[in-house]
């Protein structure tokens, strides 16, 4: 009697509750009862040989049950709830399985080529207490599992419970690029800052850390064989990631199903090589900046000499052998001419030889990629490569990354160039903060406005492509250049804004800001009780009221 | 050979940036290397000196060991070394009240009349080794000295040094005014983030935190007598501040020379009381609520009623005891008439009394402002109250903040009013963040851009002013509003941005931004060494290159 009365006022109060899921899975069937986890709940691997990383993740899952202690997003916290959830159901125990053989360890699957990793789960929670469970192909699809079985429960008054039992998911990424970008050049991020944006990343499904690592302004990665150019190029000693540190790095990320692609951005923005190789650097610190670079300081590697471009191949390689990825990314972004044309190596190889500039940057391009594919990495380049530079000597395996503006993605796809998305307009988090130039009060950020949540959730990565086309959209991610930001405003920058995208590219596009709003407020709040900044993407008021604070409600 | 190392210390230092914010109004500097002694003390002639002094100079002399700031150069003051090492040592800095001034605390200087407030100090730090020494007329001055001292001294090595002694400044405010506000009702903010916001204003010689308390979204204001607002109208029971604890943040800020001018916001701006007093409040939480009100929710006071402006007389007054500033600010911002048009006991008072709706309003403000003024308070009040609603009882004393546009100063004063500047279009910390109303996705904030500190920096506070007109001008502040801020980001968007301000109102208006630059920077390293999240303004390697990173440099 008593629980028949508990469970029919369960479903009597809760009127459409906004489940906290995110990315929202692709098949996800709710009830209306509720259900709590036993006191004695416990999480258990059904899996041979278990990696360590697996077992990990299962352990944080357990510590994340008892500590989030999220209060449900509505008036009271969860109050209303009480009374159901006293006498609801218990939960006792989550099962993990493997539907596969073989179980290697989550970093081994979330490394693999975009096209080869299986991240699809199914989890099941029956309403009446008996066992829920977990089955994927792979351990990273267990790890996926796990993390949606995290944002299911709230907390109140000592309870752990939801209100939406049965659970029945069946879920798979959209796209297998999911990324975010992180710049640790123009300002320092010390290791725990990048831990701590991994953990974010991992809790909304991103699987990919794109590590602009170095840059003009400071080289704080310790390459080995090239341990000078951080000696010389990082802001100080204390402003470096050692060989261990970038180690520790990867295999945190693969750990939590994130795969760190690292960009060595060439042959622009490569002024700080200078301090330790001024013989392959072309116009290092020239002024005016505004001639010969797009931000100072101005200095880009002079390509033209075979002796550089060797040289730039031994330090990619180096570089790309400290991590476990598959994929490199060579940069090749806002290459400036102004500045190899007063460049006296530089044109006086090119009146040897011959050659145009472009001609050039394509031998470069064909010894600097041919390192890495003899390494087994594919390479990842920006779209001036394929779309101004007329580079010819790029393999048709390579990544392009669109960042000037979303109406190029087109023209990439047009090339046949698998690509990703990361384009300023939507995805480029520092946006809209105000010129960062001295001397320059009138100064908006070149790419205002700023990009709201709303606006790159709206994004649609297929927009005016063919069919054939659509297929090469990889995914894409949400991009800090950090010229204004630093450990200090890291979080609050990035979260919860950077979840817009790792929905739009697991759930797909398409998604409706209004119902979205309400669960990426469950994320922010999530976030915080985890100890990470995300903002407050509303007044409370409006948290705790969903849709009441839409624009015509 | 000692006099030889001084001249090597004016040859090695190429007009370094001398990291004083607010910059001095009279400032006279060397170019020898001083260092402090090891027994370096601050000690006061004042007998029987305030506690808050005392405290003051515990707080000074920790930073002095504690800031680390190396300096903004390339090397961080590796090349100081050797002069340094040299240097004559500082044994001390005594500071001495003038004669005949009357002995009072920091905090009962901060909250008289502003223009009542002398902040004036003398400061002289002798190059020879001899003491420093500090005077002015009251202990806030010498506060405010303090303050100076600590921002001159760089750490390299194990030594706390400068590079520019002698020093001899002469300095006092341009304007008494120099605040920022916080909103604390949109999103709470913990005791500790207003307190550890009320060091880093006290860090820039802000002198006022004008607290706007409470707003429709919530009402975390425990106000003795009307204790259940804040029951029904918290966000939770630990979102409130209690008597206790605005009592604490009053002496914090008093101690940090600063006045607390609490707003509580009427007679709009109110929905929240009708959780407690449904009584005295129209169209609560009307919806659309973009009818009824600039964002969500509706409600408003009932202002034309008796009973409400009696009642709202009696909040205000017991909210002002609990606040030892001369000011208390009323609010009056965005009025939203339908909201009266629809109201029955609205429309039913005015037409029993033949009044209009703004006739009403000045009856309601006589009577809300006649009960502070019975306390001694002066009101201060949005620039709607003086231009828009014909209110005719303001007293010639009242305080008006002009909010809306910088354009409208001009008219304000014209009415004689003392006018703070508070425009949105220079000194509005929220714009240029996207749009936080839901469902909105291509909108932008309603105040883009995004207002930087250079763009405040250049605002002249006597624009189109006659003198007279000018005389009324009290100062300025920098303004947070919350709907997209909570603990989380209040450091990092606020820091050093609205540092601006501060130094546009105590160093006075004309200051150059490519100058005041490097010095930014200084505030921001040093507030970062002091465990406040202040924001990179850009990369290191141009913090470390002062002129650098100029538009055209």
């Amino acid at each position: 009697m008593t629980r028949i009365l508990a469970l029919f006022l369960a479903v009597s109060l809760t009127v459409a509750p906004a489940s906290a899921v995110w990315p929202l899975p692709q098949s996800f069937q709710t009830g209306s009862s509720a259900l709590r986890l036993s006191p004695r709940f416990d999480i258990q691997l059904s899996v041979n040989h278990a990696s360590q990383d697996l077992r990990d993740a299962v352990s944080r899952t357990k510590f994340h049950l008892k500590n989030d202690k999220l209060g449900r997003l509505v008036v009271g916290r969860g109050s209303s709830d009480e009374q159901a959830v006293a006498s609801a159901p218990t939960l006792a125990l989550l099962t993990l399985s493997l539907t596969g053989p073989g179980s290697e360890s989550i970093a081994t699957e979330a490394q693999k080529l975009l096209g080869e990793r299986d991240e699809a789960y199914a989890l099941s929670i029956p309403s009446d207490g008996s066992t829920a469970t977990i089955t994927a192909n792979s351990t990273l699809g267990l790890y996926r599992g796990l993390t949606t079985f995290e944002q299911l429960w709230y907390h109140y008054n000592g309870h752990t419970y939801t209100i939406q039992a049965p659970i029945e998911v069946e879920d798979f990424p959209a796209y297998p690029y999911r990324g975010l970008m992180l710049d640790t050049a123009r300002n320092y991020f010390p290791v725990d800052d990048i831990k701590r944006t991994l953990d974010a990343m991992s809790m909304v499904k991103i699987n990919t850390f794109h590590w602009h690592v170095v840059d003009s302004q400071s080289f704080p990665l310790q390459i080995p064989g090239f341990e000078n150019i951080s000696a010389a190029g990082a802001y100080a000693s204390s402003s470096v990631y050692s060989a261990a540190n970038v180690r520790d790095i990867v295999s945190y990320a693969g750990a939590r199903g994130i795969d760190v692609i690292m960009e060595i951005d060439t042959p622009g923005h490569t002024s700080v090589i200078s301090k330790a190789y001024p013989e392959h650097i072309a116009c290092p610190e020239s002024t005016p900046w505004a001639t010969y670079a797009n931000e100072p300081p101005a200095g880009q590697l002079r390509f033209v000499q075979p002796e550089t471009a060797e040289f730039a191949a031994n330090l990619l390689g180096a570089a790309a052998a400290l991590t476990s990825s598959a994929y490199f990314n060579t940069g090749g972004d806002e290459l400036n001419t102004a500045c190899y044309e007063q460049d006296e190596p530089t044109t006086a190889i090119l009146n040897q030889t011959g050659l145009t500039l472009y001609d050039a940057l394509d031998n470069f391009t064909a010894t600097t990629h041919k390192r890495l594919i003899d390494s087994g990495k594919t390479p990842i380049v920006w779209e001036e490569m394929v779309l101004n530079y007329n580079v010819t000597s790029l393999s048709n395996e390579t990544l392009v990354l669109v960042w000037i503006s979303s109406n190029n993605v087109a023209a990439v796809a047009q090339k046949g160039y698998k690509l990703i998305h990361a384009a300023s307009d939507y995805f480029y988090l520092d946006c809209g903060a105000g010129a960062w130039v001295g001397d320059f009060p009138q100064g908006n950020s070149w790419c205002d406005p700023f990009k709201s949540w709303q606006k790159s959730y709206t994004f649609d990565p297929v927009s005016g492509l063919t069919e054939t086309e659509k297929t090469l959209v990889q995914g894409g991610q949400h991009l800090l250049w950090t010229e204004q930001s630093g450990p200090e405003n890291l979080d609050s920058i990035v979260w919860p804004r950077a979840a817009s995208s790792a929905e739009l590219f697991w759930s797909g596009p398409g998604g409706n800001v209004s119902a979205a709003l309400p669960r990426l407020h469950n994320v922010a709040y999530r976030m915080r009780t985890r100890g990470v900044k995300a903002i407050s993407l509303q007044p409370e008021w409006c948290a705790i009221r969903p849709g009441v604070c839409d624009l015509t409600a | 050979m000692v006099k030889a190392s001084l001249f090597l210390a004016a040859a090695f230092v190429v007009t370094p940036a001398l990291a004083l914010w607010p910059q001095p109004r009279n400032l006279q500097t060397g170019s020898s290397a001083l260092k402090l002694a090891s027994s370096f003390h601050i000690t006061t002639t004042i007998h029987n000196a305030p506690k808050d002094l005392h405290d003051a100079i515990s707080r000074t002399s920790s930073f002095l060991k504690t800031d680390k700031l190396g300096r903004l150069v390339v090397g961080r003051g590796s090349s100081d070394a050797a002069v340094v090492s040299r240097a004559r040592a500082l044994p001390s800095l005594t500071l001495s009240l003038s004669k005949g001034a009357k002995i009072n605390s920091i905090a009962a200087e901060a909250h008289k009349a502003l223009d009542s407030r002398d902040e004036a100090y003398m400061l002289h730090v002798p190059a020879d080794g001899s003491g420093a020494t500090m005077t002015a007329n009251t202990t806030l001055g010498l506060f405010r000295g303090l303050t100076t001292f600590s921002q001159m001294w760089y750490a390299y090595g194990g030594d706390t040094y400068t590079i520019d002694a002698p020093w001899i400044i002469q300095d006092s405010p341009a304007y008494p005014y120099r605040g920022l506000m916080l909103d604390t009702a949109r999103n709470f903010f913990p005791v500790t983030d207003i307190k550890r916001m009320l060091d880093v204003m006290s860090w820039v010689k802000m002198s006022v935190f004008h607290w706007h308390v409470v707003d429709s979204q919530s009402f975390p204001l425990e106000v003795p007598g009307f204790t259940n607002i804040s029951t029904l109208g918290a966000y939770s029971p630990s979102s409130i501040y209690s008597a206790s604890d605005v009592a604490d943040i009053m002496n914090y800020a008093g101690a940090r020379g600063i006045d607390v001018i609490m707003e509580i916001d009427t007679p709009g701006h109110t929905a929240i009381i009708h959780e407690a007093f449904p009584e005295h409040v129209a169209c609560p939480e009307a919806a659309p609520w973009a009818t009824f009100a600039n964002e969500p929710p509706a409600g408003q006071l009932r202002f034309a009623l008796p009973d409400t402006a009696k009642f709202t007389a009696d909040l205000l007054a017991a909210a002002a005891k609990m606040s030892p500033s001369k000011y208390f600010s009323t609010g009056g911002d965005e009025l939203n008439t339908p909201c009266y048009d629809q109201d029955v006991p609205t429309q039913q008072q005015l037409q029993a009394t033949g009044q209009t709706l703004f006739e009403a309003l000045s009856n309601f403000t006589a009577t809300t402002h006649g009960a502070l003024a019975a306390q001694g308070k002066t009101p201060v009040v949005w620039e709607e109250m003086a231009l828009d609603y014909n209110v005719t009882t303001l007293s010639n004393e009242t305080l008006v903040m002009v909010w809306i546009s910088s354009e409208n100063v001009a008219a304000v004063a014209q009415k004689g009013f003392k006018v703070v500047h508070a425009a949105s279009d220079y000194f509005y910390l929220d714009c240029g963040a996207g749009e936080w109303i839901g469902a909105d996705p291509n909108a932008n904030s309603w105040c883009d851009p995004f207002k930087s500190w250079q763009k405040s920096y250049t605002f002249n506070p006597t624009a189109n002013l006659t003198e007279a007109e000018a005389a009324l001008i009290q100062g300025g502040e920098h303004l947070l509003w919350t709907e997209q801020s909570g603990p989380e980001n209040v450091d990092p968007i606020v820091w050093p941005r609205a540092a601006s301000s501060a130094e546009l109102f105590w160093s006075g208006p004309g200051g150059n931004g490519s100058m005041a630059l490097p010095r930014l920077h200084d505030v921001a390293y040093r507030m970062r060494a002091r465990g406040v999240n202040a924001i990179q303004l850009q990369p290191e390697w141009c913090a470390l290159r002062p002129g650098k990173c100029d538009l055209t440099s």
